[in-house]
């Protein structure tokens, strides 16, 4: 070829090659893409990560860095928003060159994976686990009986309040239902809508009430069967659930249906509501000001017979089944199960997860030590609605409790509708 | 009379504008408000804080410089390329007496018509087994295929109504199609190639599906999808996404602005004939 003056034959030839080229890749299938961005064998781990915020994505960072320090593969970081991670780690998961190391969800959600034969079996790496706790075990432990996540912090869920408003109302935090309602009524006669919620845009708000009801009067076991497939959402015990929620559903924040609970969040620091059942990364959103005026209570026990059941969604790793060093990948999430890597990402992130490592130290604030001591002393321990499930499941939750919060006396309907909903998801 | 007339129209027409532009003006404030006032008082309060660091904080965080390049390395290709083919094909369909043109034009017109959904998984396989998945490569060959169809489709409709006599003379002049095309009609179709290049520089840079479909790395992504990165897991700044949203709205205002007359008188093209 001379230059620019390449005749027609030589261009000929030239999109001759251009079409083998593409054609060779095409014929391998999807065994083996070449060069689409991995790191293939070079001693590099890729962890994918959906924390996003500003200070979670600033502790991932430190906790690649100390990594990295340590020697072996060096793992480099990938931050994707939260919400695009979501929907796209199905794909991550399926492509030919996937990612090596995910954060992501204990439990079913983690398993839903695991049954279609996607995920690493880290058996080996919970070998040096030996003091996680039993629950910690079951909610790494696939339905195949294989290990195939490692779990490194966990949050809780509890009732909020604000100290001072508490103490100018007269109330103090109730313990059984009966107080609760007591508590309820106060607030209300003060001309506050005693319970907060925000449910516009964020209606899996909802069933944080749905879980705890149920596992309050039914208890864990059978809120986890119903979950998984294995109950009836118009089971009588499941109406009893509804029954139970309307005694207090007049104190319910009437203006909580339009907006998202990080609204729902200022309405009960500014004092318009006076308690909001909710996960502590609610704290985020709240002025540093207003942390320290804040408490919670233990959700208020309905039926003492019930062995205690609390939230404590687990988050934590899984590592793809296609990875390229599967010896590397399971040297770095034995070191994510230590103490010292648990606590690198506690301390630097927002300050109210707890290391899943018991030995490993969390903030020395009261409220994280009141809600590391709720979570320890509770018998059994729920996910959340859609890591107990699936997030298909969640949906049909939200429809069937926003309609129950908009008409309570079509309980029967609701149920058989969501029934209906859950039974497709299931068949699904 | 008339002066009532044109008080009531000019009241009328600015309460409308505003109501047009109050959201935007909204986002604005929004975007100079401090965090704790915003957890404090809500998004819906008036604004009692008034900060630059939520621009300082959005321009770090999301790293949005690295983001607008990004955005703008894929956007200026796909257009050029994109409006390049569809005006080649479009000259060569309008003025040309090529067999089943009508057939080509219209098929390229119904994979227009086919919802973008439902060839997110098609697409991401296809790139991936090609092996160009996450890369900038890939988006600009998503957009100028999607682009394609319509370009052609717009630019045809210009190029058919130029008179057949300029090509003529051209021709006795001793040009060939390619010169023709160079020298004549391109220059001809200014008008409707500014208006479109406004229209498709837009669609692309705002465009969020085709990038998160095809781009895995955090550091490969648009703006769009940089922008949904300030949203937390469970809680968000709003005042940093607004501002966030501010600054990556810049390049489509200024693109707009200096297509601005071409903007508007290509919306007419091929209403009239």
């Amino acid at each position: 070829m001379t230059g620019l003056a390449a005749d027609r034959r030589t261009f000929l030839k030239g999109l001759g090659v251009l079409g083998a080229a593409a054609l060779v890749p095409g014929c391998a299938t999807s065994t083996s893409s070449p060069g689409s961005g991995g790191s293939a064998a070079t001693g590099e781990l890729s962890l994918q990560s959906n924390l996003s915020a500003e200070q979670a994505k600033g502790a991932m960072e430190k906790l690649v860095a100390a990594y990295n320090k340590t020697g072996g593969a060096q793992v480099e970081l990938n931050t994707v928003a939260s919400e695009i991670y979501r929907t796209q780690l199905p794909t991550y998961l399926t492509s030919a060159n996937p990612p090596d190391v995910y954060t992501w969800y204990a439990g079913s959600v983690a398993d839903s994976y695991a049954k279609k034969d996607l995920l690493l079996d880290v058996s080996s790496v919970w070998e040096g686990m030996g003091n996680y706790s039993k629950a910690m075990q079951t909610l790494s432990t696939s339905s195949a009986g294989q290990k195939i996540f490692v779990p490194t912090s966990y949050y809780w869920w509890g009732m909020f309040y604000r100290k001072s408003n508490f103490a100018k109302w007269g109330v103090t935090p109730p313990k059984t239902w009966e107080e609760f309602l007591a508590v309820c009524k106060t607030i209300q006669s003060k001309g506050v809508p005693p319970i907060g919620i925000g449910l516009g845009d964020t209606p899996w708000v909802a069933s944080a009430w749905f879980d705890y009801l149920n596992i309050r009067i039914n208890g864990a076991p059978f809120h986890r069967d119903l979950l998984a497939g294995r109950g009836r959402f118009d089971d009588p015990k499941v109406k009893a659930v509804f029954t139970k929620w309307q005694e207090v559903l007049p104190y319910f924040d009437p203006k909580g249906k339009s907006f998202p609970f990080q609204e729902a969040t200022s309405a009960l620091l500014g004092g318009k509501t006076g308690m909001f059942l909710i996960g502590t990364f609610f704290a985020d959103s709240a002025p540093k000001d207003a942390l320290d005026d804040i408490d919670f209570f233990q959700f208020p026990i309905i039926d003492p017979a019930v062995p205690v059941a609390e939230e404590a969604p687990t988050d934590g790793y899984f590592a793809s089944k296609k990875v390229k060093d599967p010896e590397g990948v399971k040297k770095f999430m034995a070191w994510l199960a230590t103490a010292e890597a648990q606590e690198i990402y506690v301390q630097s992130s927002s300050g109210t997860a707890i290391p899943a490592n018991p030995d490993g130290k969390s903030a020395d604030t009261p409220l994280v030590q009141k809600g590391k001591a709720m979570i320890e002393s509770a018998a059994e321990l729920t996910q959340f609605f859609n890591r107990d499930s699936s997030d298909a499941l969640q949906p049909t939750a939200d429809a069937a409790l926003t309609k129950f919060l908009d008409k309570p006396d079509q309980i029967d309907d609701i149920l058989k509708t969501w029934q209906a909903a859950a039974e497709k998801v299931f068949k699904a | 009379m008339n002066r009532l007339k044109t008080t009531g129209y000019h009241l009328s027409m600015g309460l409308i504008s505003f109501l047009w532009i109050a959201p935007i003006l909204w986002v604005i404030v929004i975007s100079f408000r401090s965090f704790d006032d915003v957890a404090a008082n809500g998004l819906g309060s008036l604004p009692r804080s008034f900060t630059f660091s939520t621009y300082v904080q959005a321009w770090q965080d999301a790293d949005e410089f690295r983001a607008l390049i990004n955005s703008l390395l894929v956007t200026i290709p796909a257009v050029l390329l994109s409006l390049g083919l569809a005006s080649i094909a479009a000259y060569g369909l309008a003025r040309y007496n090529i067999p089943f043109r009508r057939t080509v034009l219209l098929l390229m017109l119904m994979g227009n018509l086919l919802p973008p959904q439902i060839l997110l998984i098609p697409i991401s396989r296809f790139v991936e087994l090609i092996g160009y998945y996450d890369t900038l490569i890939a988006l600009i060959a998503v957009h100028v295929g999607f682009g394609l169809g319509f370009y052609t489709f717009v630019l045809h409709g210009f190029m058919r109504d130029l008179p057949k006599e300029i090509q003529e003379a051209a021709t006795i002049d001793g040009a060939g199609p390619g010169k023709i095309y160079a020298s004549v009609i391109l220059p001809l179709t200014r008008p409707a190639m500014a208006a479109l290049g406004a229209l498709s520089f837009t669609w692309i840079f705002n465009d969020l599906l085709w990038s998160i479909t095809v781009i895995r790395s955090g550091e490969k992504m648009p703006v769009t999808p940089a922008l949904l990165g300030l949203q937390g897991l469970f809680v968000s700044s709003w005042n940093v996404i607004a501002a966030g949203t501010v600054i990556a709205a810049v390049p489509t205002v200024a693109v707009f602005l200096r297509f601005q007359k071409h903007f508007v008188g290509g919306l007419a093209i091929g209403a009239v004939k």
